[in-house]
This record gives C-alpha cells, structure tokens and sequence, in this order.
C-alpha cells in the first residue's frame, strides 16, 4: 500500500497517539476507525440505516486502506463469507441493520462456535413488521446469546472507539470470537457529533494469521487434515461432552474480554454519581439521554447517579452489582419494547426489587428526557405531572 | 494453596475453570491448580506429578509435529530430551483435531473431540500437552478433568490454560528444557534413579487385512452383518 | 515451501502414527499427477480411505476420485455443508471447512479473496462440493450469485436427486413424479437445469455426468479446477446415486450409474473459448498432466 502507515499497537493507537476533533456522523466515525484498524476484507450488503457505513467503507476501499471489498447477494451471504474468509486469516469488517441482522443470524451466531474473528457493526433498526426503517434496538436481544462479544456505543466518539478497541479484541488468541459495536442508527449514524480522531497515517498493526488457537486454514499450517469445526455425528457420550465443553469454551472466551475492554476501554461501565441513591442505567443511545436526565437533575438540585453500560456481552455483572449495591431504584430507559438490558440487570443483582422497568420507546420514537425525569421524581417520592408517552 | 482447579474426574458436566474464577497468569508466571505462582514453583509440581504417577505421557501437538517453522527442530528435540528424563514416558501424539470416524487407535494417537479414550485405554495418570492450538487444548484438558484422574500439565506458546493443574505460558524451546532440568532436581530429590532413556516408538496398529476378515472380528456386532442360517437376502426393501 | 506444514518433524517421525508419516512418504502431495492420480489408485496412500459411507455408495467412490484427481492437493480446500458427502469429505487429508447450511459458494467466495490477498504467488485451489439439496434449494443463491460475481472456484455437486442424509426428501433435482418423503403423491415438478443455470450464471467451464469412466471424470475434475485459477467459476454436476433412498441393490449401483450416463446424465461438456485454449496449452504442453 503506497499510503505509507505508522502501524502501531492498540494502546498506542487509542490512548497515546495525539487526536484533532472532528464534526462528523456516527457512520463516518465507524468507516474512520476502519480505515485506521489495516483491514484486509470488507464485504458489504445495503440496508437502511448500516448503508451509509458501507458506502464509506467502500470508498475507504478505493482509496486504498481496505485490500478487498465487494458487495454480497444479501446477508447470509454477507456473513457466510465472512466466515470463509476468516479462516483464510485475514482481518475482516461488515455491518448490517435489524432486518438484516436477523436474515444474517445463522451465520453470525455460528462464528463464535467456528472461531471467526471479525467486527461487526449494528446500526440498530426496528425488525419488520410492520415495515420500518426507523430504529430501535430489539435486534440485539436476538444477538446476546450467541456468545459474541458485544459494545453499544452511546454517540459518535464510541461509535469510533469501540470499533476501533473491536479488532485488537476479537483477535486475541484467549478471546478469537467476533466483536459487534452496536449504535442506534439515525439517531448516531446519520447525526453529527465531535469526535476525537488520530490522524488516519496512524493504523493498528496488520494481522498474525498464526496468532490464533485455532489453525488457520491455509494449507500453511499443520494439521495438515484441518477440519476446524468439528462436526458431532455420533449420538453418544463423547459427542456430547465435546458439544458441551465447545460451547463451554466460547463463552469463557466471551468472558476472558473483559480484561480487553478494560485495557482499551476503561471498563464495561462508566459511573457519574456514584453514592446516589436513584440511578439511571443505560446504553447505547439511551445513555446520552439518561446522561441529560442526569444533568437535568443536578441543575435541579436532585442527586442521581448514571450507569452507563458500554459492554452488553460480557455483561459486567459483577461491576454492576457493586455499583448499585446500595442503590434505592434504577432507573432503566431504552430503545425497545421488551425491555432486554432491565432483565440482564434484574438477573445480575440481588436487589432486583429496585429496577424500574422503563421509561421504553421502540418504532423509532426518540426518547425524551422528560420520561427519564418523571421515573426521576416517582422515585425521588416528588409529585410530577406525567407525560404521556 | 487452596486448589481450584483439581484432579477429576469432577463428573458428568464439568463447569469450566474461567467459569470458577480462574484467569490466565500474567507473562513471567504460571497458574498452579487455577492459581497463579511462579513458574518455577508450576514446574516442580508438574514434575513431581510426572515422576510418581502412573503412565506419565507427553501428548505433542501439531505444532511441534510438524516442521512448519523454524523453530520447531529446537523445541522438538528439547521435547525428547525432556522425556528422556522421565522414567517411562510415551510420547502419543495428537496430530489432528477431526473427530475420526471409524475409530480411533487409542495406543497411538489422542483426539480432541474424545481424548479420554487414550486416557482410559493407557491408564495415564500424568500428562503433558505441548504444541496444541489452544482451542482444542482447551476442550481436550477439560474433558480430560471431567472424566479421568489425570494430572494435565500445559505447556503453552502462547498465554497459558486455565483448565490445566498446572499451566507454563510463552513455551519456548529453552522453557522446555528449563522443565527438564527441574524434573531431573526433582527427581534427584525423590531418589528416583534413572538413566535418560527415549520413549518408545509409536506403536500403530498394523493396517487391518481385510482380505481375513471374519465374522468373529465384528465381536457384538457380527449379528447385525450376518445373515441368520438359511436366510437368503435377494431382495432390498 | 507450503509441503513443510505435512513433513514431520525429523525428531518425531517415529512417534507419529504410521498413518500419517505414510501421507507424506507415500500421499500424493508435491507428486507429479502422472505418479499419483486416479490411474495409480490402490498404488499410492489416497488422501481419503476409511469413511463412514454406507455400503455401495456411488457418492463416496465419486470423493475419492475426486481427491485423486487434485492437481494440487497441498494446496487445496475443500468445503462442503450438511449432507452425506461432508462425512467422506471430512475424513480426507485435505482442509475441510464445514460451515451452516448451504452456504459453501459465499464461504468459498470469502476464502478465494483472501486466499489471493495474502498468497498472491501462489494458488491455492478452493473447491466447494456438496449435494443437490445444499447447492440447488438451500444454497441456491449463494451458488449463483458466486458464479455471477465470477468468484474464482470449482463447484462440485453431488447429485442423489434426494436428501439422503436427512432420509429421503424430495429435492429441487429430483424428478418429476418421484415419490420421496415430503413428496408423497409425486414430485410435481421436474429437475432444475442446473447446467443451464450455471453457464448463464457465467460458468467458464461446465460438465454434467455419470462417473462411470474414472478417467474421463478426473479430466473434468482437473480441467474444472485449471480454469477456475484463471479465468472464473467452474461447475460439475455429477450424478452419484443414493442406493438406500432409492433401492439399488448393492451389485447394482454401477449398472445404475451406466443406466443414467445413457439418459438424463449424458456427458455433456461446456467451455468457453478461452478455457478451451487454455485445456489446449495445458493438455499440449503436459499431455499427461490432464488427462
């Protein structure tokens, strides 16, 4: 490539190499830590809103940053080569939406089990029907189990980050399974926000095929008879427990993240206001607005706290749990219906007593502040005048 | 030490070590029944468990097998020397991860998808994996710990095993023979006399001659391709 | 060198089981076709020998000719999907991929790539063979749009005109009136024109057949993975019969096959001018090497 990189490694590239900020959209962001992670292979489907990530991506590739990208027949096709070309060994990247997402599920939810690193990223998108393009974060219920790694990024400077993080993590050898970065879409993807950014001559070293625990299947490595993805044909004992201790071993893997997102991250949560006794918890796009709630309240004078949740899997059980040991309520807003990030909190803590389930928008309804608020006073025992939602 | 991470067989569905707690050891150290000790301290226990237990095995993997890298001559000769050290090592190797249909030659070779069929069969008691991708070693040292009572020991290239009693990462060629020198102080210490002896060759079954073949050779099973007496099979259904 | 992932290490030759040190000293790998091939089988280690097939199958003699016909077997892969034939495929000396349900061709498509991005000097063949369920019904948009984009592989398909592996459904390349599982007043539709669809899909070079003559399904074979390195896909419709779903006595199944060559599975061969000059210069230049 005649673009002539710096290649350094990821602590240097998120934490130490100078950043200038920039005014651009959620999908830029993601096509920009692309071009600065040596991606080898993209492959791209359209659908609104991940589109726009592609589309970028794509020019990405004809400048030169991405070795080799195409545009595949519809999703399943998208990620089955994905998969194929993962175990080739080289570094990969897509991105889909809800729909897509689920039409893509069987490929996707494969790649822990077969070892397939990769970053995928979740512009999130209500699942038809009806028909709508508008989003809404259900599609990730569908994606908690199947022992991916998962990072919702709340704005734009995430959005970049976490992709970024994304490709040092998947290709860990103790981790090795795919990273998703999940963001709302509209509402991150085509909004404009500041975003600190290295410059782009700055690029995450290139990828050691061999630094893997499963072989890669190049025909460069023994055993010479590769069959990675051992198919259990016998209906016994062993075959079972090879099932079992496989899948054992993918969310171990899943598990073993947490010390990654940590490293790059600063953790799997973030928390403002630690001694309060009302909390507000949230990711994603939630989390900015529970993040104005928050300021809201302290303009009002009310002390509540923020939990912000930037990993969804692995889920930081443990640290939440500690963060609102002595909490009194939690406050939990989101982007869909049913409510999945208040049942993975009510199922890690022992006072489960104390979540609020909601306030909850879907369909593509932006969330505003003012249903936070008004879970705020319930909690706070205040009189309000309830918005109807 | 309270251990973690024990001798099994722990039963019929093992949880996993990082499930019980245990992290892999930072570089420089090792872990030690899920514990994470000195390296030196991991190595005298596994060598100790290879000089009093019944059947001490080293299982090499693909990567040291085969000669793909460079470094694979320095490490599998270091590997030799290492069970030349052991009173009454084999060496069985573990050359292939497919789970092998029809059956697999247990005196010969261990697989991933079944390893406690060579366990069993050899009635090993201490073993040591080296040159595994870390994947199946993963999967082969817990059902390893779920079903048999065999001491594992990990030698590891890359970042070590949590499911392992004892677990060495960044394995190099001068880590194994470090290991040896700690076997022969061990074993020194116990009194065992030995003189360096090479582990026997592998003893593959001879190919199966099919040509004399006979009913009998299906054991349990000969009733089900023989005809019953005076049955004549003309037709298929 | 890519043969030193298959040579043992000097050290451990002796303690690796004989099957595998036999691969090397006697397998096929890094030899010359004209020592090794189909015409030398039962002479040499064949990459695929013990499989779980069932007596009789017309499929798995089929694997093994085509792993005897690899012109580069040390650097080849294979991948396949659910079916019978993963069961022989995945007991051969050759990387298997097996992946989700039908999606060989968009696997292959990923792997050809990125096979190309990081051994741009050296060819690596990629081979999809599955069934007429797993190329055909579920896997059929994957399998056309790879030839549509001109993705670089062979494809094999397995043709049993049923789904044996699952018990005997009717699949898209049954025949009309077949009473299969799924079907059981009659299929009512006939087979799918698979060759048709493959060279308008954009196919260089397609065969369909009855491998009754080894020698002339190896040609294929290796003619099918010489203009896949070069000049775009490459498609095989064979038909490998299912003995159990279908009742053909054991004695039967060759008799069966030459029954087929003789009416819907008819030689028939496409190329298109380039390949054809192609088979010309490889065939002239190395007349053992093809053929």
């Amino acid at each position: 490539m005649s673009l002539n990189k710096t290649l350094v490694d990821m602590d240097y590239l998120l934490n130490e190499a100078p950043r200038e900020k920039h005014f651009i959209t959620g999908a830029q962001a993601m096509a920009e830590a692309v071009k600065r992670a040596s991606v080898d292979m993209a492959i791209a489907y359209p659908i609104t809103p991940q589109s726009e990530v592609m589309h970028l991506v794509g020019d990405i590739y004809a400048q030169g940053h991405i070795k080799e990208y195409y545009r595949a027949e519809e999703e399943l096709g998208t990620m089955s080569a994905i998969a194929g070309a993962a175990r080739a060994g080289v570094r990969l990247f897509t991105a889909t939406s809800g729909p897509g997402l689920l039409r893509g599920l069987e490929a996707i939810v494969s790649w822990p089990g077969h070892r397939v690193p990769c970053v995928l990223g979740i512009l999130t998108r209500v699942v038809n029907a009806p028909l709508s393009i508008q989003p809404d974060n259900i599609e990730m219920a569908y994606m908690l189990h199947c022992g991916a790694v998962m990072l919702h990024a709340e704005n734009q400077q995430d959005t970049f980050d976490y992709t970024l993080a994304a490709f040092a993590i998947t290709e860990k050898v103790d981790v090795y399974i795919p990273v998703a970065v999940a963001t709302e879409g509209f509402f991150v993807t085509h909004a404009k926000g500041y975003v600190n950014m290295m410059d782009e001559k700055y690029a995450y070293k290139e990828v050691d095929p061999y630094e893997a625990p499963v072989p890669a299947m190049d025909n460069e490595v023994p055993p010479a008879r590769i069959q990675r993805d051992a198919p259990v044909q016998k209906s016994n004992f062993m075959s079972y427990l090879i099932h079992s201790v496989w899948q054992q071993e993918i969310w171990d893997s899943n598990r073993r993240a947490m010390k990654y997102i940590y490293q790059y991250l600063g953790g799997p949560i973030e928390v403002i206001n630690p001694d309060a006794d009302v909390f507000i918890l949230a990711s994603g796009c939630a989390a900015a607005q529970a993040r104005e709630a928050n300021r809201y309240a302290e303009e009002e004078g009310l002390s509540v706290g923020l939990i912000k949740v930037k990993a969804i899997r692995p889920f930081p059980k443990q640290e939440i749990r500690d963060a609102l040991k002595n909490a009194k309520s939690v406050i939990i807003p989101e982007h869909n219906i049913i409510g999945w990030l208040a049942s993975e909190v009510k199922s890690s803590i022992d006072n489960s007593g104390i979540v609020v389930d909601g306030p909850r928008v879907y369909g593509g309804m932006t969330l505003p502040v003012e249903l936070i608020m008004t879970e705020i006073y319930t909690a706070l025992g205040m009189e309000t005048e309830t918005l109807q939602a | 030490m309270s251990k973690i991470i024990e001798v099994g067989p722990v039963g019929y569905m093992p949880q996993s070590a990082p499930s019980m707690g245990v992290e892999l050891s930072p570089e420089g150290q090792a872990l030690l029944y899920g514990n994470i000790v000195s390296e030196e301290e991991a190595m005298r226990d596994a060598a100790k468990a290879l000089l009093t237990m019944d059947n001490p095995t080293i299982f090499p993997g693909p990567q040291v097998l085969w000669d793909w890298k460079d470094d694979v001559a320095e490490k599998s000769a270091a590997i030799l020397e290492m069970a030349s050290e052991i009173p009454n090592c084999k060496i069985i190797p573990m050359p292939d991860y497919r789970p092998k249909y029809p059956k697999i030659d247990v005196k010969a070779e261990i697989n991933p998808n079944h390893p406690n069929l060579t366990i069993l069969d050899n009635r090993i008691k201490a073993c040591v994996f080296i040159g595994v991708h870390c994947h199946y070693a993963n999967l082969t040292l817990r059902m390893i710990r779920a079903g048999t009572d065999c001491y594992t020991v990990a030698m590891c290239a890359m970042m070590g095993h949590e499911e392992a009693m004892a677990s060495i990462r960044d394995v190099h060629a001068s880590d194994v023979l470090k290991f040896r020198d700690i076997i022969i102080e061990v074993r020194n210490e116990l009194g065992i006399e030995h003189t360096p002896t090479m582990p026997p060759e592998n003893p593959s079954l001879p190919e199966e001659d099919w040509g004399s073949l006979t009913p009998a050779d299906y054991g349990e099973y000969r009733s089900l391709i023989m005809s019953r007496k005076g049955e004549h099979v003309a037709d298929v259904e | 060198m890519s043969l030193r992932y298959m040579i043992p290490a000097s050290k451990f030759k002796r303690y690796l089981p004989k099957d595998y040190v036999e691969l090397v000293d006697y397998g096929p790998f890094g030899k010359k076709y004209s020592e090794v091939g189909v015409k030398n089988m039962g002479a040499y280690k064949e990459l695929v020998e013990e499989h779980p097939m069932c007596s009789g199958c017309w499929m798995a003699y089929y694997i093994k000719i085509i792993f005897a016909s690899l012109p580069n077997p040390e650097n080849t892969v294979t991948i396949g999907t659910a079916g019978c034939g993963r069961l022989a495929i995945s007991q051969a000396a050759v990387p298997f991929v097996y992946g989700n349900y039908g999606d060989q061709n968009a696997m292959a498509s990923g792997m050809t790539r990125a096979f190309r991005l990081r051994f741009p000097d050296i060819q690596k063949d990629v081979i999809t063979i599955a069934g007429d369920g797993g190329m055909m019904d579920i896997g059929f948009s994957m399998t056309m749009h790879a030839w549509f984009r001109r993705e670089k592989f062979t494809t094999i398909m397995l043709d049993n005109e049923t789904y044996g592996n699952t018990g005997g459904q009717e699949s898209g390349m049954s025949m009309e009136g077949a009473v299969l599982k799924m079907s059981p007043k009659g299929k009512n539709f006939g087979k799918l024109p698979a060759m048709q669809l493959a060279i308008t899909a954009g196919c260089v070079y397609v065969v369909k057949m009855s491998p009754t003559n080894i020698n002339k399904a190896s040609k294929a074979i290796r003619r099918a993975i010489f203009a896949a390195r070069n000049l775009g896909p490459t498609f095989i419709h064979a038909y490998t019969s299912c003995n159990i779903e279908y009742s053909i006595p054991t004695p039967d199944v060759f008799a069966d096959a030459k029954e087929k060559e003789k009416g819907r599975f008819a030689f028939e061969e496409y190329m298109t001018p380039e390949a054809k000059e192609l088979f010309a210069q490889i065939e002239s230049k190395t007349k053992r090497e093809v053929s």
